[in-house]
């Protein structure tokens, strides 16, 4: 242990700091910034987040569901046990893979986004602009992202799941030939609304996760065009690492509140 | 369908144009060694940490699904073992390679083309295939594989300790290499390298492309990295159809 490696201990420590500080400032004035949120840039973003990525994410969803069914019908013919394929897959793409893939790509296309946008306007200067002529960055430009960012993933989440449950049963008619009856027997007798739930607090979780962090991002560039790169590249990075860390904060709380 | 043809296409002429310009010009060997630093030694963190959590996410799920229909989570243990070797290991651990090293790759060339810097290699005889986008590659093939198998290492000794500790059973079922036979090391290979190949070359499409100010690195660093992502899905999900099909 040199000075350098604990030059280099105290350096992502302060970075660390540093990090949740920002995006806990950013959360704050987010929040009370709220009240006086623009309207026309929340309708921008909605269509923008929301109509924009619905083709990606009902692509993501289908292949969701079948990835889900070709790996769960591995070990489901293990066991002999086909007849729970509807049950176990459903489970797999509520609770896990739904959420989880649907957050990586929405972090892929709307963080990169975002934080460039907004590194875009920071390392233009416009954001000390908008300071200048006294309107409230945070009104204007974040807590819109924010919101339309947070209603898109809900709305989103629910069609991802549809699609992929759909994609599901087709796929186990097509690979492991089960028919439909079965598929959605299981899947209605075995799954309760709870397994729902827990699914869309998952992807609501990291449409938060991923406008604060992007946005958080963005505003902290400073340089010309390579700050945009980076501030893009690291926001996808942050993205994905604050989804895996909620993925199991909210896997372990919600299976202990629903024994 | 233009959209949907172009990306297919694109990576396929991208890879083209690189093999015969790295056969003709030779692939500088210092350039590849940063880049595997660069795609690899820098997304280990990502990978390894992503992973631990995923591993960790997969007992409960299995510990959830048992108490339903066994009871007894161990016996779950090996089949969990195969899949996460076979399927999820090289998966998860190939998209989060492809947000880091496709959103790192597609910055840092878009801003090359926007600053004119592409021009400026073609200018001193330089060639931008051979030079920036062939060392990428052979890194991307040599970098996710190990880190899937970093990755995929990670996952199985999180779920062991946290089924140790948090669900008191035998952890160890869930590192049980029963069912794993020489088919699933292949698939996982396969989909690794398949990943490795294709996020440098989905990165160096959007990347080479920007034309513009910054406003231009930011859209192509969006299109790289979502490319990127969704093609390992794709890739991920051919190869599995493939083995299904065959039933090995």
């Amino acid at each position: 242990m040199s000075s350098a490696g604990l030059a280099w201990l105290g350096r992502s420590a302060l970075g660390a700091v540093e990090g949740v500080g920002a995006l806990a400032l950013v959360a704050g004035r987010t929040a009370w910034a709220l009240r006086r949120l623009e309207r026309r840039e929340l309708a921008r973003g909605l269509v923008q987040f929301g109509y924009g990525s619905l083709p990606l994410a009902l692509a993501t969803a289908a292949l969701a569901g079948v990835i889900v069914v070709v790996q769960a019908g591995l070990y489901i013919q293990r066991f002999g046990a086909r007849a729970f394929l509807g049950w176990a897959s459903g489970y797999g793409v509520l609770w896990e893979f739904g959420p989880l893939l649907l957050g990586l790509i929405m972090s892929a296309r709307i963080g990169a986004r975002n934080a460039a946008e907004l590194a875009t306007l920071k390392v233009g200067g416009q954001i000390e602009g908008l300071r200048g002529i006294g309107l409230d960055p945070f009104a204007l430009l974040v807590a819109p992202r924010v919101v339309a960012m947070e209603v898109s993933m809900l709305a989103l989440s629910t069609f991802t799941f549809l699609v992929a449950i759909l994609c599901e049963a087709v796929a186990a008619k097509l690979t492991l030939n089960l028919p439909l009856r079965v598929f959605f027997g299981t899947f209605a007798d075995m799954l309760g609304p709870f397994d729902i739930v827990g699914g869309v607090v998952k992807t609501g979780a990291f449409g938060l996760a991923i406008s604060l962090v992007s946005t958080a991002v963005g505003l902290r560039a400073k340089g010309g065009a390579r700050a945009v790169g980076e501030a893009a590249a690291s926001a996808v990075v942050l993205g994905c690492a604050a989804i895996f860390l909620l993925d199991f904060l909210l896997t372990t709380l919600l299976s202990r509140w629903s024994t | 369908m233009k959209r949907v043809l172009s990306f297919f296409g694109a990576p396929v002429v991208m890879l083209a144009r690189t093999v015969r310009a790295g056969l003709r010009e030779g692939v500088p060997l210092r350039e590849t060694l940063a880049q595997v630093h660069e795609l690899g030694g820098r997304s280990v963190w990502l990978v390894m940490s992503g992973m631990a959590f995923f591993g960790a996410v997969l007992v409960t799920i299995a510990n959830a699904q048992a108490k339903k229909l066994i009871g007894n989570v161990a016996v779950l243990g090996p089949a969990y073992f195969e899949m996460l070797v076979r399927e999820l290991g090289p998966a998860v651990s190939a998209l989060l390679t492809a947000a880091r090293a496709g959103a790192s790759h597609s910055a840092e060339l878009s801003t090359m083309s926007v600053n004119e810097q592409v021009e400026a290699l073609e200018m001193s005889a330089g060639d931008p295939y051979a030079d920036l986008v062939a060392p990428r590659v052979l890194a991307g093939v040599v970098g996710v594989p190990l880190l899937s198998v970093l990755g995929t290492v990670a996952a199985t000794l999180s779920a062991v300790v946290v089924a140790s500790l948090a669900f008191d059973i035998d952890g160890r079922a869930f590192m049980d290499a029963r069912y794993v036979d020489g088919w699933d090391l292949l698939v996982a290979a396969l989909k690794a390298v398949g990943c490795g190949l294709y996020i440098p070359l989905a990165a160096a499409v959007a990347g080479l492309k920007a034309r513009g100010g910054a406003e231009a690195v930011g859209e192509a660093t969006t299109a790289g990295v979502v490319a990127a992502s969704l093609g390992c899905l794709l890739i991920d999900l051919a190869v599995s159809l493939a083995f299904q099909f065959v039933r090995l």
